[in-house]
Parts: C-alpha cells; structure tokens; sequence
C-alpha cells in the first residue's frame, strides 16, 4: 500500500475540541458511524447494543493516561519532552517538541541535556527510521517528575484538560503516553446496557505512545513502528477463543487493543503473552483476533489509519472516511465514534467496499 | 593529589566492540552510563571507539586482542576486577569463516576448528572465568547468535553449526545457572549492514541492509528486563514482539 493511498481532506471545523462534558454533555452524548458488511448506518452512541448480540466480547484496554508532557529547558530554551515509552523509569523514548501546537524535529544532538525540574535528562540517540523520537536516560526516576510536574499530552486543536477527562471506565493501570480514547463514551449507563444484552466485557493493557505515527517512507509497510509495553492475560486469551468458538465475535475497543490481540494471536487462537510490541497492523499482514473495531476517527497518513484498511480495504476506508466528512463526524480523542463490523456472522474476512 | 577515579555504577564488557554492532551497543550502554570494557582483534579500530565513548562515559577500557586466547582473556578480566563487577557481558566476536562462503563439503576442518574457537569455545570460556564478577552483579549474558544458527542456508554451514551449538550453550547455561543469579540469553541481531554481512555476500550490494543501530530500541527493552526474567530466552532484534517467556 502507497502513502499516498492514505491522504485524503476533512476541514478544521471536523475537529472536537472539548469533551462534551465541558459544554454539560454526557460522554455517551457522541454520534456512531456503524460501518457494516453491507453498508453504513448513522446512530447515536448509546445504540451500540443494538449492533451486538449476546455471546459478542468487547475486548478493552486497561491502561490509563499519565500526564507525560513536560516543559524541559535547555540550549534551545524552553520547549516540551513528550514521553513516549517507559523502558526503566530512568530510560524512555520521548519525543521533543517546540510546544503542543509544534513539533520538531528539533535541531538538538546525541548527548545534549535538558533539564525538568530537579532531573537532568540525556537525549542518547535518535530511534532508527523516526527521526522525531530520542531514546533519552535520566538521572532521576521520571515516574516522580512526571506526577508533579508533567501535563497531559495534547496538540494544537484542543487545551489540556484536567486528568480525570484522560480516564475511561476501564482505567486501572497507569502508563499510557496518550489516553486509549475509545472507551472514553462507555459511561456505566452504555456498560449496563451492553450486559443486559449479554455482551461480556474482557481486558487487555497496552501503554500506548505519542499519537499514532505519521508514515514518512513511500510504501506504508516500510514504516518503521516503536515497541508499546502490553499483556494479554490466560483469561482474556481464553474468553477470546471460547467467543469465536461459540461463534461470537470479538470487537476491540480501540486500536491499542486490535495491537495487542493481534501481537498474542497465532493460528491456534490468541495466548497468554507479556512483552513489547511494534506489531503494525495493516492489509498484507490481516487481522486474525478480532471480527470488529470501536475507534474513533483518525488523521490522514498515520498507522491508525492503516490499521482501519487491514479491516476495510483502502477502498473500504476512503469511501467511509468520505461518508464521515460529508455527514460532519468529528474527528480526534473527544470527537465521535465509529463501529466497524466486519462480519454479521463468524469470524473476520475482508469487507467489500461500499 | 590525584583523585582515584570512582568505579561505575554498571559495568559492560562488550567483544567484537571495533566495528558493526558490538561499536553501536557499546555506544548505547556507555550513553547510559555504564562503565565500559571493550576488546577486539583490531587496536587501531578499537581505540577509535574509545574514544567516541568518552564524552558519555569516565570509565571505558580498551584491551586489544584475540577472545580465543587465553591470556588476552585474562587481562581483559583483569580490568573488570578493578570494577568488581559485570552487569552486562556481550559475547559479540564472531568468526564468519572463509569469505567466500565455502559450501560444507569443500569447508577445511581447520577453518571449521577456528570458527568453533571464537564462536562456541571462546564465549563459554569468558562467561566462566567471568562467572564470579557476573554473580556479583547477579549479571547478564548476551551471546549474539543468528538465523543462520536454523537456517541451514548454503554456504553458511560452518558458521551456522557454530552458532547452533552456541545457542545451545546459551539455553543450556541458563537452566544451570539459574539458582546463581546469572542470566543468559540469545540474541539474533537480524541481517545489517556490517563488515561481516559484506564478508558473507562478497561483491554485492547490501545497502538495503539497516545500519547496526536498528536493534537498539530491542536493547533498550532487553537491558530494562530483570535478567532472571528473560533468562534462557531466544530474541530476534528486528522482530515486531519481543516476549517475556512464560
């Protein structure tokens, strides 16, 4: 697949820039592009049972948002270290910005130090084919600097907004670079309807990075990918095989979970796995583990957007993308949802455009 | 008075450090600050990198020499002893064979005795004579070993039948090792753009081969493990899951 298969328009105004709840809103209060076999229906978020069935496993990421931007001074005066990826809280990928609203890549060299409250931090090396992102050490155990000093990762088209905006439902364990956004409208309310309609819920925990990547090499299967810390539990990997035996479907909520059953999945169903992955879902490599995809909507070039063609084909996802645009879905963390479906029935197969 | 210079924190013995991917990790665990110890057959290459090292790093040693003898091995613990530790020991040297490949039947047995030396015979002499630096550190041992170790590719025998029998060496190790502390592990770089990989594909061109640096976020996520949880482990550096074994 072509970068440039991946580009398409959808003006500025598409973009959500508060939560709902700032404006008084429920966070279920969100609209729902249900992208079916055979074809798209519009629907409000709180219809999502209606598109599941008794026997479905919605599968959701556990991981909770940490406040990973930290304002850093240094040679170029004050700019922002975005974390990226805890590997030891004294060794991470991050990525330098000049501030939320612009990035780098910066003029800075290997070696360089920043400093971030009482911690002095090392930018060690460039990560290889993403020159945006460093490896960098620290003299003090970030975990701390982060919990005083740092903000919530945002970018140019919304404010950070208080923590508590950055947590889903099914929050437990901190260490997400960015807010896993898909289960952001799951409110009690949604999660008691989808039990009465005999949809179980199951777990999963992949700390996900800065934003997803934008492709930068000409084929988008080149494009170098970073590792995302994730586990996938003996029972979450039972529950997903008992479903698909029982001839339930599977749906991830969100892509970091498409990641991490994807990564635990082999041809004898999905296993128990703990690790880093950079697993990059697209259209040669299929999806195996899952027969459906609540997400959002997602920027032009990116690894998101790719991992969408792997359940729709790039046809598939032009045409929807189109519908979105034209229907006026907001795009973005606190924007709409979207429900792709790729089976009625069974287990996941490419999807004919519409 | 001179003050005596302070020992690191963490400790790094890396072989085969002139050149390739044992210049690239060194560099990487010095930024991190470990101390470094650095051999190679090459002097002239390996001061090279020591240099490079020391803006990162107050504590690098250079030993020139050959991983196969004995007393070379010697002086290089030697300086280790001084640091009182190993945390991280990478057994990097490796002897490729003759170049071009030779298919196995017209292989010498004295090039296949040399390349079981610095492959298999070498690595498991250093990690015992560095058993007790290693248990002190409750270390990691890293013994770089390959595709070709399963591949059973033409030409690669020799080489090949090394690295097999070194990762069996590595597996072996860690199941003995286990209840002292020490960890081992082995780890297939994946193909690179190195001298080595020139050597394998003689007049060819290799440029669509990622430069040695391409492992390094696998050795950021390595080095950050509990050594004894990855212990008797077999990773590939490029792959897209690096998996804790159950």
């Amino acid at each position: 697949m072509r970068r440039a298969d991946l580009v398409f328009e959808r003006p500025e105004n598409l973009f959500a820039r508060v939560p709902p709840e700032a404006r008084g809103r429920d966070r279920d209060d969100v609209r729902l592009l249900v992208t079916l076999p055979d074809g798209h229906r519009d629907a409000r978020f709180e219809d999502l049972p209606q598109f599941l069935r008794a026997g479905d496993l919605l599968v959701v990421n556990e991981s909770a948002a940490i406040p990973a931007s930290l304002s850093a001074r240094g040679r170029l005066g004050t700019i922002l270290l975005n974390l990226s990826t805890r590997f030891r809280s004294d060794l991470w990928i991050a990525e330098p910005r000049w501030s939320a609203g612009k990035p780098g890549p910066l003029p800075v060299e290997p070696g360089e130090d920043l400093r971030i409250g009482t911690a002095t931090v090392r930018l060690l090396s460039q990560y290889p084919g993403i020159p945006r992102l460093w490896f960098v050490s620290s003299n003090r155990p970030l975990d701390g600097i982060v919990a005083e000093r740092g903000q919530p990762i945002h970018y140019g088209y919304t404010d950070a907004w208080p923590m508590e905006v950055y947590r889903t439902l099914f929050s437990r364990v901190p260490g997400s670079a960015e807010m896993p956004s898909a289960a952001r409208p799951i409110t009690p309310r949604i999660r008691g309807l989808l039990e009465e309609a005999g949809v179980r819920i199951a777990p999963v925990l992949l700390h996900t990075g800065v934003s997803s990547l934008e492709i930068e090499s000409e084929t988008v299967e080149a494009q170098a990918m970073y590792p995302e810390p994730f586990s996938v539990s003996a029972e979450t990997a039972r529950a997903v095989n008992r479903a698909h035996a029982s001839g339930g479907r599977v749906i991830a909520i969100g892509t970091t979970v498409v990641r991490a059953l994807e990564s635990a999945w082999t041809p004898a169903g999905v296993r128990p796995c703990v690790g880093f992955t950079r697993l990059f879902v697209h259209p040669d490599r299929g999806i195996h583990a899952v027969d459906g995809l609540l997400t959002g909507f997602h920027d032009p070039v990116t690894s998101h957007l790719a991992l969408l063609t792997a359940f729709l084909g790039i046809d598939g996802v032009r045409s929807v993308y189109a519908a979105a645009v034209r229907s006026g879905y907001l795009w973005h963390e606190f924007g709409d949802s979207h429900l792709i479906l790729t089976s009625h029935l069974g287990p996941a197969g490419p999807m004919d455009p519409t | 008075m001179a003050v005596p210079p302070r020992h690191p924190e963490k400790v790094a013995l890396v072989t085969g450090a002139s050149r390739g991917l044992g210049r690239v990790l060194a560099r990487f665990l010095a930024e991190q600050g470990y101390g470094l110890l650095l051999t190679a057959r090459g002097e002239v290459g390996l001061r090279e990198v020591a240099e490079e090292l020391r803006p990162f790093t107050s504590n690098v040693a250079s030993i020139a020499g050959d991983v196969t003898d004995a007393g070379h091995r010697d002086r290089v613990l030697e300086a280790a002893r001084a640091w009182r530790r190993i945390d991280v020991l990478v057994n990097n040297a490796s002897e490729l064979g003759p170049s071009p490949l030779p298919p196995l039947e017209a292989a010498s047995r004295d090039d296949f005795v040399r390349v079981l030396e610095v492959n298999v015979l070498a690595p498991l002499a250093l990690i015992r004579e560095a058993l007790p630096l290693l248990r002190i550190s409750k270390g990691l041992v890293v013994n770089i070993t390959s595709d070709a170790a399963i591949g059973g590719y033409p030409g690669w025998g020799l080489y090949g039948a090394s690295k097999a029998a070194l990762d069996l060496v590595s597996k072996t190790l860690a199941a003995e090792l286990k209840d002292r502390g020490v960890s081992i592990v082995s780890v297939d770089p994946g193909d690179m753009r190195t001298k080595m990989h020139q050597d394998a594909y003689l007049g060819q061109d290799i440029s669509d081969r990622p430069p040695p640096d391409v492992t390094l976020p696998f050795w950021a996520w390595l080095l950050s493990q509990p050594p004894k949880a990855v212990s008797g482990g077999r990773f590939q550096a490029q792959a897209s899951l690096w998996e804790v074994p159950a």
